[in-house]
């Protein structure tokens, strides 16, 4: 189409053109065979497009609304929640530095885990001094077998 | 915002909430939900839901990809409801997002497969189109014959100029609002629509003879 009313005809069918550019269209369109086409291709297409309606799944939607949702709850802490939040530390705090002081600086030394992980350490020191026995002993068998070689040597 | 009242009780803790109907604005919605109340978010989504996800099944031909940018798109939101600068209207940065999902969708599947960017191939079918009202035997013969020529028609726009149609057509966002969301001068947008216009007529007028 070349009558110059191309980009003039799309602003008029979507509803865009102002005042007088809507009589100037019109007038055209009278005159134009090709724009009174392009017209009704438009509308023929943006009908059938209306003509069809689809949604997304429900489970998209509904995840999202969850999402929303537990977004919003973690958002909507409100003075209330704050206040008693704040109580429920100071008592808590309260009740670790009285036990604390109640118990002394050996609690944990005096535990029954202490004492087990004492019992752990004196095995594993015996399992060493065990293998380094065994390994003395080795080694002066080893040397004690040198000498009988050796003086088996100067014999010969 | 005098039709909107609090439901909220002012010194509950909880969000105060507003009575939303159909004249809520986007923004009011949208400040709703950034004050703690998530049920304005249901209210945006139920709004625009029909025209996004339509925009996007025409987008990508495939319902469950149309689902994924949906989720994308609105789960933005909730995890970061600044996201919308409210300096824009609230569609256009619907569409904007929604867009850009589209386009990383069809990178990430032409990077995992030879697809041409404009479309999956999956084509989506009748099925995920609902027709309404419906009618009558003769009639939907005919309109079906009028739909398949209306869709190979649209088939054959370029990609540019489908997405201009889409767009317009669902976002219902005007040419200069899409030539800001595209970043293309007004008169490039327009010049595409008027070239798929002349398209449109020209498959129509051939295939109807």
């Amino acid at each position: 189409m070349n009558c110059g009313y191309g980009e003039k005809l799309i602003l008029y069918a979507y509803g865009e053109a102002e005042a007088g550019l809507k009589a100037s269209v019109e007038a055209h369109l009278a005159g134009c065979a090709a724009c009174r086409g392009e017209l009704a291709a438009l509308g023929k297409a943006g009908a059938w497009l209306s003509a069809y309606r689809a949604e997304p799944s429900p489970s998209a939607v509904a995840a999202v609304l969850l999402a929303a949702r537990a977004a919003r709850r973690g958002f909507s802490f409100g003075w209330r929640e704050a206040v008693l939040s704040g109580a429920l530390a100071a008592v808590l705090a309260g009740v670790f530095s009285f036990s604390s002081r109640s118990a002394g600086a050996d609690l944990a030394w005096n535990s029954g885990l202490d004492s087990k992980l004492d019992s752990v350490e004196y095995s594993v020191y015996q399992a060493q001094s065990e293998m380094t026995a065994a390994s003395a002993d080795w080694d002066y068998r080893y040397s004690a077998l040198e000498d009988e070689s050796l003086n088996a040597g100067d014999n010969v | 915002m005098a039709e909107l009242r609090s439901r909220g009780r002012a010194d509950s803790g909880a969000p105060a909430r507003i009575l939303m109907n159909e004249e809520t604005t986007d923004p009011e919605l949208l400040s709703a939900f950034k004050n703690g109340d998530a049920e304005a978010l249901g209210v945006l989504m139920e709004r625009h839901k029909a025209a996004l996800y339509g925009y996007l099944l025409r987008l990508t031909r495939s319902a469950s990809a149309s689902d994924d940018i949906f989720q994308e798109v609105f789960l933005k939101l909730v995890r970061n409801p600044s996201a919308y600068g409210e300096r824009e209207k609230f569609k256009a940065w619907l569409f904007t997002v929604a867009r850009n999902a589209a386009m990383d969708h069809f990178r990430r599947e032409s990077s995992r497969a030879e697809v041409p960017l404009e479309g999956t191939g999956e084509k989506a079918g009748p099925a995920d189109f609902a027709a309404s009202p419906e009618p009558g035997p003769a009639e939907a013969a005919e309109n079906k014959a009028l739909g398949e020529r209306i869709a190979a028609a649209l088939d054959r726009l370029s990609p540019d100029q489908r997405e201009i149609f889409y767009l317009r057509h669902y976002s219902e966002l005007s040419f200069r609002e899409i030539a800001e969301l595209l970043s293309l001068p007004i008169g490039t947008v327009l010049a595409r629509m008027s070239r798929a216009a002349a398209l449109l007529r020209k498959i129509l007028e051939d295939e109807g003879q």
